[in-house]
């Protein structure tokens, strides 16, 4: 059966808002770049979608796989960052990490 | 050798020193003291060994030519290049190319003068050896020295007014340094400060004076201002005040140079402070070469000062008032040096009162003979310095008895003493009776001479100032050689003038200097010999080739033509037994009186015979000083104090306090973003995108129209998924069927539309306004009035009767204008109807002709309508006015409206 374009829209915004919002709420630096994580997957959700509407060039698709190349990558740098922070402070809480302040 | 070979000699004598300097100044204080000492010496025996050199290929062909030999530096030969060249506008209104090269030029005056700069430096530099010796600042002592030998080299050599310039800063910049060398004593570096800014004020007159001699001569070679000095007797206007000929105003700003360089009245306060620099530096600059630059430059543009007999004169008043008030000061003073400083500002004045009175050559005598006597003073009084343990200078009240410690040393100082003084035969007695001789010469010139005044002026000056230094010597000579030795006795403790006990003789670096000197200083004389009238001597003769030959009496009364009769006439015996009579009497009366007031004694009893007041004056300097310090410092000091309650107060508060306020509370608001919060900078990311969300959401429609005639054309902007529909009347029936423009990145705009109206919905007024935008009258049944406010200064027709401003209604879909007390009309044509049909499109003036006028015009008004859908179904509407300057009706008659779309990019029609 074929579900509706909105309802994969809603999907994709309800999974960003959730990703949204835990990363502005948490502190801990590993939730937060897990929420970064699933903001990255509700757009591919949403560009898949979208490539089904607009089968011709499969630029969606192709454009998700970009997606999740970055977010590996983003993944590795972040968990690196992550840990320097906890060799630095000895806590993964990101309002710790205040060095450049004043 | 040929002449290639002496141009090349004569560049080394310059380059070997100024070698040296670079690198003991670079490199000297990280190589050894041997090496410092070697490369410091040696290159100024090189240069004096080339100088002979040179001087000998001169002297042997001096008489070749009417000019004499020289030695130049050639650009052809490779040995010169131009520096820079200017174009100067000249007199007579044109501009002239002026080429300024770097050329060295070697003649009877300056291969003289280079002799006695390379062969006292020499001297000089020898005698540092021993009495620099443990200076920690050695590499940098000789660093300097040798760098001024260069930049003296440069003064004397140079062949025209720009390089001397060079060398003239030079100098001056050496003097500072060496001034101030032992600059961790502020009282030195002071002392360096104030020599340099003396200095400067003269160097203002030397630029001067070097734009005035270059704009008549066209050249700043000396040969080529010499040769047209004839030319400057024309009037030499400042503004439109004229001061005096050319040849005034140039001698005399080139003369306020010379009072600063070599410390005549008003300048010369700078010289007995530099004696602050160590006394080979008060021997060689402020005694031997660098002060006497002065008498070189008027020596070299002596055809220029002879033009002038006003300069003529201030020079030799300047001169023998700074000869009588320097030896008055030097006769009260107790230190040593103190006493030579003042004593070198004397016989400046000597020289300077020579140039006065137009004996060049006996001026320029003096400065050579000064070079030898005055260097082996000051040498000497180093010599007395170094033996009893003294840095700053010596007390010749606490010294005594140095005849029998340091006989070499006291048989140096007695010669030059004797020199100095002007006993027969020894040096300095031939030049100072050369100087007398010139001013009697003067005093007695026949009349109708009108100077002679000046001569008998200058005559007895200069006599009292020769009878007051034969004294000020030989009471410094009585007193610091005879008698007992005063500080024999144990030093007070704390006592920061206390002298060694048992002084000792200087090493023979310094002694064998010192008697090299004093054998100048009693020979040189010999040079002027015969001693003679009606035979010139040696000195003279040679000096022509270089110094103007003009008899100075022949000067004076350059316009008349008795001159050269009248100096004829003044060749008798008078005037040189007068000034034989003048010499003698000084010489005897000062040593005589020196003999009789201090041989053997230890008193200062001058003083006791001098009425106290007077001596007390005169020990103070007559407290010119201080006069300068009130009358100048003071006023400046003030302003300046002033100046910087300014700078505080307004500047610093208003100007940079207020700002930098605005600032910083401007980077505190923007730092409490940056607040190093993750969450923070997250927030305000998730604020970023949900704006630009918005943007993407909500369509932007951005409408242009461009009406022309009738028709109008419309674009909207584009944007993603954009679909359009146009209601180009706004009266609900959409004109234009709703369309999708293509992908919506990188087209600009959407499709456009013509569209040709068939009517208009109003009909407006627009008043064009200074500003270029129209005031705009919406008209109706209803008649309006035009303010005033909007119509141009002159509308009215009569100016004088009551105005009552012209009004317009609508009737019928015609405009009907009233046009009561206006004047109003096509460009061209006045308008007498009381009432005016128009149409839309129709233009008129309004304004009386002659005054500010502007233009009317009605148009017809339509309003468009165009609403957008995007992507997220999102619609905006914006409506827009259309201006038609053409009734749709009168464009074409049986008008319909008409529709032309014209797509810029694949549209899809969806409805």
């Amino acid at each position: 059966m074929e579900f509706p374009i909105g309802l994969y829209i809603a999907l994709a915004s309800a999974l960003f808002g959730i990703g949204a919002i835990g990363f502005l709420l948490r502190r801990n630096a590993l939730i937060q770049l897990m929420s970064i994580e699933l903001m990255l997957n509700a757009v591919n959700v949403a560009l898949v979608a979208f490539n089904r509407v607009h089968p011709n060039t499969q630029a969606g698709q192709v454009f998700a796989f970009f997606v999740i190349a970055i977010a590996a990558a983003e993944a590795a740098v972040g968990l690196a960052i992550v840990i320097s922070l906890f060799r630095l402070k000895k806590t993964v809480d990101t309002d710790s990490a205040d060095e450049l302040r004043n | 050798m040929s002449e290639l070979l002496y141009e090349r000699a004569l560049l080394w004598i310059i380059l070997l020193p100024l070698l040296a300097a670079i690198l003991n100044g670079l490199l000297g204080r990280f190589a050894d003291k041997d090496i410092v000492s070697a490369l410091g010496v040696g290159s100024v025996a090189g240069s004096f060994l080339l100088a002979l050199i040179c001087f000998a290929h001169l002297f042997t062909g001096m008489g070749a030519t009417e000019a004499g030999a020289q030695i130049a530096t050639s650009v052809a030969h490779g040995n010169a290049y131009e520096w820079f060249h200017i174009s100067l506008p000249t007199l007579g209104g044109g501009t002239h190319e002026v080429s300024i090269q770097v050329r060295f030029l070697m003649d009877a005056l300056s291969g003289l003068m280079t002799l006695v700069v390379t062969g006292v430096g020499l001297v000089i530099h020898i005698y540092s050896l021993g009495y620099m010796k443990d200076d920690p600042g050695y590499a940098r002592f000789f660093a300097y020295l040798n760098l001024f030998l260069a930049s003296m080299l440069i003064l004397v050599l140079g062949s025209s007014l720009p390089i001397m310039f060079v060398g003239w800063e030079g100098v001056g910049l050496c003097s500072y340094l060496l001034i101030g060398f032992w600059y961790q004593t502020p009282a030195f570096a002071a002392a360096g400060k104030k020599a340099f800014i003396a200095n400067r004020i003269g160097d203002f007159g030397v630029i001067i004076g070097m734009f005035i001699l270059v704009s008549v001569a066209g050249s700043f070679e000396f040969a080529e201002i010499n040769s047209a000095a004839p030319e400057m007797v024309q009037p030499f206007y400042m503004g439109t005040w004229q001061m005096g000929t050319l040849a005034t105003a140039a001698a005399l700003f080139l003369f306020l140079g010379c009072t600063g360089k070599s410390a005549q009245i008003p300048l010369y306060v700078w010289l007995p402070d530099a004696m602050a620099g160590p006394t080979p530096v008060s021997a060689l600059i402020h005694a031997a070469t660098m002060v006497t630059a002065g008498v070189y430059l008027t020596c070299r543009l002596s055809p220029v000062f002879l033009q002038s007999p006003v300069a003529m004169t201030v020079i030799a008043i300047v001169g023998s008032m700074t000869a009588l008030v320097a030896a008055s000061i030097a006769v009260a003073q107790h230190e040593m040096k103190k006493i030579l400083a003042y004593s070198t500002v004397s016989q400046l004045g000597f020289m300077f009162a020579a140039v006065g009175v137009g004996a060049f050559s006996a001026g320029f005598y003096h400065v050579f003979t000064h070079a030898f006597f005055k260097a082996c003073l000051f040498l000497s009084a180093g010599s007395v310095m170094h033996a009893v343990g003294s840095h700053s200078d010596a007390d010749i009240f606490k010294l005594g008895g140095l005849r029998k410690i340091m006989p070499r040393t006291h048989a140096a100082f007695l010669l030059a003493s004797l020199s100095i003084a002007g006993f027969p035969l020894f040096a300095g007695f031939f030049s100072k009776d050369e100087i007398l001789l010139g001013a009697a010469e003067l005093a007695y010139a026949p009349q109708p001479f009108s100077a002679n005044w000046v001569g008998w002026f200058v005559l007895i000056v200069l006599g009292i100032a020769a009878t007051l230094t034969a004294f000020y010597m030989f009471r410094m000579y009585f007193l610091a050689f005879w008698g007992d030795y005063r500080s024999a006795g144990e030093p007070a403790a704390g006592d920061h003038h206390a002298y060694d006990p048992k002084p000792h003789e200087s090493p023979d670096t310094m002694t064998w200097p010192l008697i090299i000197l004093a054998g100048g200083a009693a020979l040189a004389g010999l040079l002027s010999l015969p001693h003679e009238w009606h035979l010139t001597n040696w000195w003279a003769g040679w000096m022509s080739h270089s110094i103007a030959s003009v008899h100075v009496v022949a000067a004076h009364v350059a316009e008349g033509a008795e001159a050269v009769e009248g100096a004829e006439h003044a060749e008798t015996m008078v005037p040189y037994l007068t000034a034989m009579a003048f010499g003698l009497t000084a010489v005897f009366v000062g040593i005589g009186g020196a003999y009789k007031l201090y041989f053997n004694r230890s008193d200062d009893r001058f003083r006791d015979a001098m009425p106290r007041g007077l001596y007390q004056l005169m020990a103070d300097k007559w407290r010119v000083d201080a006069l300068y310090e009130r009358a100048i410092l003071g006023p400046i000091a003030g302003l300046a104090t002033f100046v910087g309650w300014i700078d505080k107060t307004f500047v610093d508060s208003l100007l940079t306090w207020i700002p930098s306020q605005a600032a910083m509370f401007s980077g505190f608001l923007a730092t409490r973003i940056q607040n190093g919060r993750v969450h923070a900078y997250g927030a305000v990311m998730v604020a970023g995108l949900a704006v630009t969300a918005w943007f993407f959401v909500t369509p932007h429609p951005d409408v242009e129209v461009e009406a022309e005639g009738a028709t109008a054309r419309f674009e909207a902007a584009s944007g993603m998924g954009y679909a359009y529909r146009w209601d180009f009347e706004s009266d609900g029936t959409w004109d234009a069927p709703a369309q999708e423009h293509g992908e919506g990145f990188g087209a600009e705009r959407s499709p456009s539309h013509e569209y040709a109206y068939a009517a208009v919905t109003e009909r407006v007024l627009l008043i064009a306004q200074a500003n270029g935008e129209d005031e705009r009258l919406v008209l109706s049944e209803e008649p309006q009035t035009l303010p005033t406010s909007i119509l141009p200064a002159g509308w009215m027709e009569d100016p004088t009767a009551d105005a009552t401003p012209p009004s317009v209604r609508l009737e019928h879909g015609d405009v009907i204008m009233r046009r009561n007390s206006a004047a109003l009309g096509t460009p061209q044509v006045p308008i007498t109807q009381e009432e005016l049909h128009l149409g839309v499109g129709d233009r008129l003036i309004i304004g009386r002709p002659g005054t500010d006028r502007t233009s009317i015009m009605v148009r017809g008004l339509v309003e468009a309508t165009v609403e957008i859908e995007n992507a997220f179904g999102n619609r905006a509407h914006e409506r827009v006015e259309v201006l038609l300057n053409v009734p749709p009706d009168r464009a074409e008659p049986d008008a319909q409206a008409r529709l032309t779309t014209q797509a810029t990019s694949q549209g899809e029609v969806l409805r």
